[in-house]
């Protein structure tokens, strides 16, 4: 009784008090010393500026504001070349066996619950000798995402770089993203996911399961990103462009590599490249969800 | 005027015990069903992916979105008869109070039901609540400021018949009445006080009312991402419809404790006809929003609108619309015929209400499941949603509660603002001068603090204070919002209910009943 007690009362504790214990961990953005220089520097030219404004001496370069320099930000971004499509559907696979998605479509009672993170949009052609419409379908990482617009605790947000990511835990399981999400790149966890057999020893550890009540979605394969990034800085050189490309499981597993992943602000990577195709468009432009999947066009057809 | 306990006893006390048994069965039965999705998950509902043809909100978002429609009446009502004096509406507004908070607790519930993870949202909501999600203002705006208010409200203006069943209400309940008194004394100091403050919670309660109907209507209206929800028209048609099935809803409370407490004296059939009259406007006024909303969506609207448009009016929800609409034609018509014929019928003011609140069931369940099902801009897969008897469930176990809170409490307290005459009432209990700037300081305290609390929780609730960050940098941000509402009303609790002098010597009273007879100011 007594120790149900106290188990009882440290959850709570643990409850009311995470949220401090949150702040004191959080840490500070590390500024770069010469960032912080120049920024104290520019603050002192400010002041400068404003006691020569005042006293009317006019003085034209200590005024002059500091050199914002390049771009140095990253934004993930993916480009899908139709045209080079086969839909095998391995994508599909990848994502399911790499994130841990349970597989609970087949029986009858879940319907439309199953859960995808990568879909396949099939479509019969009227010709019965043209090819079938395929479109593989992750989430869109919108720049203005209606989904983290309408999340009640700040569950989904968009990280730094762009990626539209979902934090399991924190999801109350309103299914606001899902009704708000135009392109129906959410699931919800309608039971407990059953990894039954070898599945659950096929688990990747790198993943967190996650349990019943929650939305999940795509999320670039953060954890494989991660992957790279401290690949990077151990052997202490900048990421390739080369080893972004095939990063993500669904663009890793195409055998036709229609499926590209990179860095939109770095002129040079390989999806910017896509994105600067003439056959490139994006889903549902006309909603100014401002979407990160690039697609390509298929060119095959008439015109060819 | 009857006395009070007279109209505590049930007249038919059978119909009471059968309609409690039949209350309570449900709610135990809508308990036992969000057990059974606890223990097995959301898989037990309808609701699935609506992508894939499924309704991620159904049954649940319906009966929130009805709850706190009906909850509207009952505050409109009693506040609008005491700004403007509509002393027809008088004997309406207790039980009008009463369906406000009992249906806020219901809708509450509901919103509770359909959270993938409860617990958790009871948890992180007051924790990390965004404004800038339109569900902030379910929890915040409702839950807190609505519900709160609405019960100091209803505190306030009971006080009166409290400190009357004090002396006179059935013994083992009297340290209820005296704890609800709160030493109200029925002088007439009090009473022009409760004038004074019930007048400013009227008119702080209006314009909150509208900006929480609105908000529930936001929920839908400013998703451009779902077909047949984005549309400008949701937040004021939220506010009117509530209007409709709210009346209506009081109008069948006021029906039944005519039946079954004995108050055909009290509250008069007028008084019904009023708010069916209210009823019946409101009703057309719909039926406008209705046709503007089918036009707008039919004409010249981008397909995928039109498509929702079309399964609405000639697809599969075809039934339930044209029954939708043929319930609201009635619920204009009947009292207009009443008017002409100048009949007033109750059994006919019954059968309106009925037809109204189908109709506002039924339109919620057509704004909020077939823009998922059928107004997808992908074209995926079809399903449709049906519901499952664990939400049917939990549905009747929210009427349940509804039911449940106007007999038992129309067991315990007056349903009928009585007016009796106190017997101390003669005493002044005014105020001596420093008593006077006394409590209007503790009043502004209490307002000022809740004011600052509201600027800070809400500043911090949009993450102001932590510079975006996920989290708020105070703990519970949102928390101490929803605090600073609750505050803000019991500054007039802090009004009313700080004792006065003793002495009766300060101010005439002669004065003071001349001042009461002039009303509020």
């Amino acid at each position: 009784m007594r120790k149900s007690l106290a188990v009882l009362l440290a959850w709570l504790r643990s409850w009311f008090l995470a949220p401090w214990r949150w702040h004191v961990a959080r840490r500070k953005p590390e500024v770069d010393p010469s960032q912080r220089r120049l920024a104290m520097s520019a603050g002192v030219a400010a002041l400068a500026g404003g006691l020569v404004g005042l006293t009317g001496a006019r003085r034209a370069d200590a005024s002059a504001p500091p050199d914002p320099g390049p771009v140095t930000g990253r934004r993930w971004g993916m480009s899908i070349d139709l045209d080079s499509c086969t839909g095998c559907n391995s994508c599909q696979i990848a994502c399911r066996q790499e994130n841990n998605i349970p597989t609970q479509g087949a029986d009858a009672k879940y319907g439309a619950g199953h859960i995808e993170w990568m879909s396949m949009l099939w479509k019969e052609p009227e010709d019965e000798l043209a090819p079938p419409e395929l479109l593989p379908f992750p989430c869109q990482h919108c720049d203005d995402a209606p989904c983290v617009k309408v999340c009640p605790v700040g569950a989904t947000y968009q990280d730094s770089e762009g990626i539209v990511v979902q934090v399991w835990d924190r999801c109350i399981g309103c299914r606001y993203c899902m009704v708000a999400c135009p392109y129906e790149r959410r699931s919800f966890n309608w039971e407990e996911p059953k990894f039954e057999g070898s599945l659950a020893q096929m688990l990747n550890p790198d993943v967190a399961t996650r349990t019943a009540g929650i939305v999940e979605k795509c999320t670039f394969c953060s954890h494989r990103l991660q992957r790279v990034k401290e690949e990077a800085r151990l052997e202490e050189r900048a990421m390739r462009d080369s080893e972004l490309q095939h990063m993500p499981a669904c663009a890793a597993s195409c055998p036709a590599e229609a499926i590209t992943f990179g860095d939109l602000n770095d002129p040079e990577s390989a999806v910017a490249k896509d994105r600067r195709s003439p056959r490139v468009f994006r889903l549902l432009e006309h909603l100014g969800t401002d979407p990160k999947v690039f697609y390509l066009r298929r060119d095959r057809g008439e015109d060819s | 005027m009857k006395a009070p306990e007279q109209t505590l006893k049930p007249r038919w006390v059978p119909l009471w015990w059968i309609l409690v048994a039949v209350a309570m069965l449900a709610l135990f039965f809508g308990i036992w069903c969000f057990g059974q999705q606890l223990k097995y998950g959301d898989i037990v509902t309808g609701h699935r992916n609506p992508g894939y043809g499924g309704a991620a909100w159904g049954l649940y978002i319906v009966f929130y979105v009805f709850f706190v429609g009906v909850s509207f009446a009952g505050i409109s009502v009693s506040a609008l008869s005491r700004l403007f004096h509509i002393e027809i509406l008088k004997p309406a507004t207790r039980i009008a109070e009463l369906m406000t908070i009992s249906a806020l607790i219901a809708g509450s519930c509901a919103v509770f039901a359909d959270l993938g993870r409860p617990l958790n949202g009871l948890l992180d909501l007051p924790r990390l609540a965004r404004p800038q999600s339109p569900f902030y203002g379910t929890f915040t705006l409702v839950v807190a400021g609505y519900l709160f208010s609405s019960m100091v409200f209803f505190f306030l203006s009971a006080r009166h018949d409290a400190a009357y069943m004090a002396e006179h209400g059935a013994r083992p309940l009297r340290w209820l009445y005296r704890l609800w008194a709160t030493g109200y004394r029925g002088s007439v100091a009090e009473q022009r006080r409760h004038n004074k403050s019930s007048f400013w919670l009227s008119v702080t309660i209006l314009p909150l009312l509208v900006a929480a109907h609105s908000t529930l209507g936001f929920i839908f209206g400013i998703q451009a991402g779902r077909p047949g929800w984005f549309s400008a028209l949701q937040a004021p048609a939220f506010v009117v419809l509530a209007g409709v099935s709210g009346t209506g809803m009081v109008i069948l409370a006021l029906a039944a404790a005519r039946k079954i407490f004995a108050l055909e004296e009290e509250i008069p059939l007028l008084t019904m006809r009023w708010l069916t009259n209210l009823m019946a406007t409101l009703a057309m006024v719909y039926l406008y929003l209705m046709f503007v909303e089918e036009l707008t969506s039919t004409y010249a609207a981008p397909s995928a609108d039109r498509q929702v448009a079309h399964v609405i009016v000639s697809g599969r929800y075809a039934p339930m619309f044209w029954i939708t609409v043929g319930c609201l034609v009635l619920t204009f018509a009947i009292p207009f015929v009443m008017r002409l014929r100048k009949v007033t019928s109750l059994p006919l003011m019954i059968a309106v209400s009925l037809l109204a609140n189908v109709a506002a069931l039924l339109k919620r369940f057509l704004i909020v499941v077939p823009s998922q099902t059928d107004g997808s801009f992908i074209p995926m897969e079809h399903s449709g949603y049906s519901p499952t008897i664990i939400e049917y469930g939990i549905g009747a176990g929210l009427f349940g509660i509804l039911v449940l809170a106007v007999l038992l409490f129309g067991r315990i307290f007056p349903l009928v603002p009585s007016g009796t005459l106190l017997p101390a009432s003669k005493t002044s209990g005014a105020d001596s001068r420093t008593r006077a700037w006394l409590r209007f300081g503790v009043a502004s305290g209490v307002a000022c603090a809740a004011l600052l609390m509201i600027t800070v929780g809400l500043a911090d609730s949009f993450r102001l204070f932590s510079a975006g960050e996920l989290d708020p940098r105070i703990p519970y941000s949102p928390l101490i919002f929803a605090g600073g509402l609750m505050l803000l009303f019991c500054s007039a609790i802090a009004y009313e209910a700080l004792p006065g002098t003793k002495s009766s010597s300060c101010v005439d009273v002669g004065q003071d009943e001349a001042d009461l007879h002039e009303g509020t100011d």
